[in-house]
């Protein structure tokens, strides 16, 4: 069975490098699947959880923002923050919730209630992924 | 013999002096190393986007958002000024603020924002256009401290119909040389690349939405990269500016210790006629 060569590039470092046979990844207008052979394709990642199969193995990261390019079985995603489940601060994910949950129910302005609100996705999304 | 105690006092100052000076050299050249490689890894971040913003770009030539839109002569225009936020390294800010000059000369109306220290207390007695300015960020560099000055400059951009920003920065090119480069930050222009992607891709949600984010994306990293070229630049100018600094006081130190001998030597010779001629004078 032939794969799709994932890469994760973050401006400080390349993160993933390797071949999966097939990988679900949070998009802005729902999770997709991608297997080999897919079309062309561009889009916005979600904050949500990037699954990895190889073989009966599976890897989950959390992924909060950037973008994904499917080429020629080719899968590169560029973002910011990538984490594996251990690498998770789930204390520091619990009081950002916090944070964020506060901070929406205060202010007022558009920009911060986004803002805050993404803040909170973030957090709700490490929690998820490191309680497992 | 004041002056032989001068001398010694004096060495000892340009001692330490060297001291610190060849710490600092090898401080920088640990940084420079540290700001090289960094420079390495943001580069498949940068070049991947680039070639995801000239796929679209090529593809809705038309119709183009506002962060990558063409040049219009007409409007505001704004220059970001890179510096230090330290001094000891060489010609660096000098050079910089040098062009920063020119470029205001030629653009009276050009409003300054200014990255680094140096840059801002040199700018700020000359001229009243800083609109912004963002001092003491080199030290603590990491993206997240770029990515919060792109998104300001990103919003001066929008919020002040800006019809351009262009950016004056020291660009490393090796520890011995930096070279000053004015370009244009905003708006964007994706610059050529070998492999162009032919490929019609389907973009989700929608190619505008995805430009206003890959564009973002783009200053951001743009921004990144040149606060990295300049902090290698600064550190590389540093060292070399430390080492001669050093080779200097090593010199003075030879210089002054021959001074230093000359004088004891007087001084004994001064004392052995002294009591040579004291003893003949008693002898007779």
């Amino acid at each position: 069975m032939s794969k799709i060569s994932l890469e994760v590039i973050q401006p400080t470092k390349c993160k993933v490098n390797d071949d999966y046979d097939h990988v679900i990844i949070p998009g802005v207008d729902g999770d997709f699947g991608i297997s080999e052979n897919h079309t062309p394709f561009i889009t916005k990642i979600r904050p949500g959880i990037l699954q990895l199969f190889l073989g009966n193995k599976l890897d989950k990261y959390a992924i909060h923002d950037g973008f994904v390019t499917v080429d020629n079985n080719q899968v590169t995603i560029v973002c910011d923050v990538i984490e594996q489940e251990n690498e998770i601060n789930l204390k520091r994910a619990e009081s950002s919730k916090e944070r964020a949950e506060k901070r929406l129910k205060t202010i007022s302005g558009e920009i911060d209630f986004r803002r805050a609100e993404h803040a909170l996705k973030r957090s709700l999304v490490r929690l998820g992924l490191g309680k497992n | 013999m004041a002056n032989i105690k001068e001398i010694k006092t004096r060495i000892e100052s340009v001692r330490s002096t060297k001291q610190i000076t060849n710490a600092m050299k090898m401080v920088a050249a640990a940084n420079l190393r540290k700001a090289q490689d960094r420079i390495i890894k943001a580069r498949p971040y940068a070049d991947h986007i680039n070639t995801m913003l000239r796929s679209i770009k090529f593809k809705n030539a038309t119709n183009l958002h506002s962060l990558i839109a063409d040049v219009e002569e007409v409007g505001k225009s704004a220059v970001i000024v890179v510096t230090s936020d330290r001094g000891l390294c060489g010609s660096f800010n000098y050079q910089i603020l040098k062009e920063a000059l020119r470029y205001i000369k030629q653009n009276p109306d050009a409003e300054i924002i200014c990255l680094g220290k140096k840059g801002f207390d040199y700018l700020k007695k000359r001229t009243d256009k800083i609109i912004k300015s963002y001092v003491n960020l080199f030290n603590e560099m990491n993206f997240s401290v770029s990515r919060d000055v792109a998104a300001q400059i990103i919003d001066l951009f929008l919020e002040q119909n800006y019809n351009k920003i262009d950016v004056l920065y020291n660009e490393f090119k090796s520890a011995i040389q930096q070279n000053i480069v004015v370009k244009q930050l905003l708006p964007i222009i994706p610059s050529e690349s070998e492999e162009m992607s032919t490929l019609d891709y389907l973009y989700e949600p929608d190619e505008d939405t995805i430009i206003d984010e890959l564009g973002k994306k783009y200053i951001n990293v743009d921004i990144w990269r040149i606060m990295l070229e300049s902090s290698a630049a600064e550190q590389g100018a540093r060292m070399t500016a430390m080492d001669s600094a050093t080779d200097n006081a090593a010199e003075l130190i030879d210089t002054l210790t021959l001074k230093y001998n000359r004088a004891r030597q007087a001084a004994i010779t001064k004392e052995i006629i002294e009591i040579a001629s004291g003893a003949e004078a008693i002898q007779q």
